[in-house]
């Protein structure tokens, strides 16, 4: 009796303490939503707000070297009485996470979100974002014209019944061409090792042609670089848009479903063009004029090797003009060389002569809000975005204060910034630019030199003329791109990594680039069905 | 009324047994006591999350949750089926851990063998820690030291154009992926597999040994005649345990020492399962059934081992 007594005692405690540390192990972690309802953001009498709310946002820019008491960063915490809980996303991770947080229902209030069509309407559809309110273009009437500059966004609206995803504008007020290509496609070669070797500077060269200059300084070896010379320094990416991309402007995934001149669907990496592209990757890989392991860098390596270390003679380089300062930098702080002296930009043209790219659509990225988010804190953050979509909001975000980092002279801005440094050295890991991308500012921002900003706006002028007098340009297929269906998902191939495969294998490129796309038809001649049922003519 | 064996269905043999059973039970009431919590972790942990295999045969919506979202038949696997690398990861996860199970399975064994001989006690403790030592390492970190050794201008190939010797493409050659693997796999987990192995080796009757000197057996006949005969039972489960896992091949290994390069001969199934459902398009339930597959063709080949391990006079696993 005394024993069944003992048990019973201390079984139910053991009982209950299993249970109990079972359960607080089970239940740990789970983070408490805040009601999407909620009261409105409340101000005080001179129009301050009255709350001090803490946003949570996820970005990939880095702010491992931010301040967060820096003047800038204070500037719109005060301004917004905000307490920023940021959540950095590595750029190689971003829409792995992004997916993971989304669809666990684990987002950030809001984020900087890799928009995909295919996914925005599957978490529309099922509740993960926040639907704003019918009036938010009346509240907020300047990211409205943003937003409606995307195209994107009333597109999708018509789609799925409201505003769920804020579409990141590219260009607002400084458009630099029309039409507008893809910044994609702009090489930078070293021009003193060019003229060293003989090789003429122009401003746009055939692929051949560019591997010509690549063998000269690999045989002659300007830079007296010696076994590290890598005469072009792409890796998969760069190969896809500057070999391949050259021949067949839809070799990417972008656009390789489009309409034929028959108005019916197909796919562009069967194409005939792509294996020209193929067979010079190859040519070149063969040929020791890339890195022997190029496949396996990481998203800058290849850059880096032109920038960082100075032993590479070619490498993508990109149409903005703040990746062209970006490259002075560098080279100046690594290799203490004047990039203005040693560096020429130039487009790729296919073998046929001809220029090929892709309709720039005007967005990149999106805003995308927690469905669980407080009427308060949304409102807060339309806030913020309207105000920085505000020129001087703009100049703010991308000078800095006016009198200490800028002046306007002249009707000209001009910046105060010490000779090679730029506003990210004072005050870095700004990511308050939370809206309107900064390829528009970097149009007309003082702080790029002059002389990038004016190249940078000839090459797209230059792209634009040449693919359309005799160029070709993929159009950007609002049909195709707002089309959602399974299949269509699952024929979403990293193509970069497929051409690299490719080249590298064993046996005759064209005969493995057949069996590579007839192996690919099983999951391909599905969506092309699809899409000719839907909108083939 | 009490019911009676005959009501209750139950021959009296059986009513027997579960009262036995009870009796046992209640006897050692305080040890069945202590089992519950780890019970309690096995539901929530191990069979409750089973109900998440439903999304296989569904069309899942985050907001409908796993329960409620809607029943799809076998809808999953006809797109599962229909794309050929699914058909290609499955042979090659097959073919990857059937080679590594042949080649790597036998060298814990040989480990724990050879470790068992050892006489200087301090020296088998420092070797057994260093064998043990690399399976505490992630393989993040393996790999990237495998990678900094075999690149191109990584140590090997530096070595080898010192001496004049032309470089080898390790890292870039689908010839080369396979030995890598197996290699590598071999150097982390053979001293981490051999515990289980001298684990078992240390319960063998000394008295077993103690015959076999007198009978004038050499240290070789010992450790065929008397230590392998005894870990035979060992042997035996482990081997299938592994061929039920033949479909679950070392996803941090191959992910982190593949590259474009080798991408052919190294989309094993989880590579796969990770690619679908963390790299493109959002679709747990695809990938769920894609899972669902992998576990059932493991469950196959475990019980066909079990009963191959039987038929051959062994014990398996469920007797």
């Amino acid at each position: 009796m005394k024993v069944n007594k003992m048990f019973s005692v201390k079984a139910l405690f053991l009982l209950a303490l299993s249970v109990m540390m079972v359960l607080v192990t089970a239940c740990s972690g789970g983070g408490s939503s805040e009601s999407a309802a909620g009261t409105a953001d409340e101000k005080n009498e001179d129009g301050t707000y009255k709350n001090n709310l803490t946003i949570s946002y996820a970005s990939v820019t880095d702010p491992s070297k931010a301040d967060m008491n820096d003047k800038f960063h204070k500037y719109f915490t005060d301004k917004f009485n905000i307490t920023w809980d940021y959540n950095y996303i590595d750029w190689d991770s971003w829409p792995e996470k992004m997916r993971l947080w989304i669809n666990s229902g684990e987002m950030t209030d809001f984020a900087s979100w890799n928009y995909v069509q295919g996914d925005a309407v599957k978490y529309i559809d099922q509740g993960l974002f926040y639907k704003f309110p019918d009036d938010w273009k009346e509240r907020w009437p300047e990211t409205a014209k943003a937003y409606a500059s995307t195209g994107l966004g009333e597109r999708l609206e018509e789609k799925v019944g409201g505003t769920y995803v804020l579409p990141k504008p590219v260009y607002f007020q400084n458009q630099p061409a029309d039409p507008l290509l893809n910044q994609i496609g702009v090489i930078a070669l070293r021009k003193d090792w060019a003229e060293a070797v003989g090789f003429e500077l122009k401003d746009a060269y055939t692929v051949t042609e560019l591997m010509e200059y690549a063998k000269l300084v690999k045989e002659q070896d300007p830079g007296k670089v010696g076994s590290r010379l890598i005469p072009m320094s792409f890796n998969a990416g760069d190969l896809l848009t500057g070999f391949v991309m050259a021949n067949n402007e839809h070799a990417r995934v972008e656009s390789a479903f489009y309409k034929g001149e028959d108005g019916k669907y197909t796919w562009g990496p069967a194409d005939e063009s792509t294996l020209t592209g193929l067979k010079l990757m190859q040519q070149a890989y063969k040929e020791g004029l890339l890195d022997p392991e190029f496949y396996t860098w990481k998203n800058s390596e290849g850059g880096d090797a032109f920038k960082v270390t100075g032993i590479s003679a070619i490498a993508g380089l990109g149409g903005l003009a703040s990746y062209r300062q970006d490259m002075d930098n560098a080279m100046k702080k690594n290799l203490d060389l004047d990039s203005s002296e040693v560096v020429h930009e130039a487009l790729i043209l296919g073998e046929d002569g001809k220029y090929r790219n892709l309709e720039q659509v005007n967005f990149w990225s999106s805003l995308v809000f927690s469905p669980d988010i407080s009427q308060e804190k949304f409102e807060r953050i339309m806030d913020m975005i309207e105000y920085s979509v505000s020129e001087e909001a703009q100049r703010i975000l991308n000078l800095g204060f006016e009198g200490e980092d800028w002046k306007e002279e002249n009707g000209e801005l001009v910046s105060l910034l010490p000779e090679g440094t730029t506003l990210e050295d004072k005050y870095p890991g700004r990511f308050e630019g939370l809206y309107v991308l900064g390829d528009d500012f970097s149009v007309i921002n003082p702080s790029i030199k002059k002389e990038f900003r004016d190249r940078s706006v000839e090459l797209y002028k230059e792209k634009a003329a040449l693919s359309t007098e005799g160029g070709e340009m993929a159009v950007y297929d609002w049909d195709f791109q707002l089309y959602t269906s399974r299949s269509k998902d699952q024929a979403n191939f990293d193509y970069a990594t497929e051409y690299a495969n490719l080249i590298l294998q064993a046996g005759d490129l064209e005969e493995n680039w057949k069996k590579w796309v007839e192996s690919k038809q099983s999951l391909v001649q599905p969506v092309i069905e699809e899409l000719n049922n839907e909108f083939a003519q | 009324m009490k019911p009676t064996a005959a009501s209750s269905g139950m021959s009296k043999g059986e009513e027997s047994k579960f009262k036995r059973l009870f009796v046992e039970i209640w006897k050692y009431r305080m040890t069945y006591t202590l089992l519950i919590p780890g019970l309690i972790w096995l539901f929530l942990f191990a069979y409750l999350p089973m109900g998440g295999l439903s999304l296989a045969f569904k069309e899942y919506r985050a907001n409908d949750g796993i329960w409620s979202s809607e029943w799809i038949g076998m809808e999953n696997f006809k797109y599962v089926f229909r794309d050929p690398a699914f058909a290609d990861a499955v042979w090659r996860t097959l073919y990857i851990n059937i080679i590594k199970l042949f080649i790597t399975f036998p060298f814990p064994i040989l480990l724990a063998l050879l470790l068992n001989e050892l006489r200087m006690r301090r020296y088998k403790k420092a070797l057994q820690t260093a064998f043990t030592f690399p399976h505490f390492l992630s393989w993040i970190i393996v790999s990237g030291i495998i990678i900094n050794v075999l690149a191109y201008d990584g140590l090997v190939n530096s070595f080898l154009a010192l001496f004049g010797f032309s470089t080898i493409n390790f890292l870039g050659s689908e010839q080369n992926f396979y030995p890598m693997i197996i290699l590598t796999d071999i150097w982390k987990s053979t001293g981490w597999g051999a515990i289980v192995f001298m684990a078992a080796i240390s319960g063998i009757d000394q008295e077993q040994y103690e015959a076999a000197q007198i009978d004038g057996a050499t240290r070789l006949q010992q450790m065929f005649r008397v230590t392998l005969p005894n870990i035979m039972p060992t042997v035996t489960i482990m081997f299938i345990l592994s061929v039920g896992g033949l479909m679950s091949s070392g996803f941090d290994q191959i992910f982190n020492l593949a590259n474009a390069a080798t991408q052919n001969v190294s989309q094993v199934l989880d590579v796969y399962i990770y690619r679908i459902t963390f790299q493109s398009s959002t679709d747990f339930s695809f990938s769920t059934a894609v899972s669902l597959f992998r576990s059932i063709v493991n469950m196959i080949l475990l019980l066909l081992a079990d009963r191959a391990a039987k038929w051959m006079g062994g014990d398996g696993l469920f007797r």
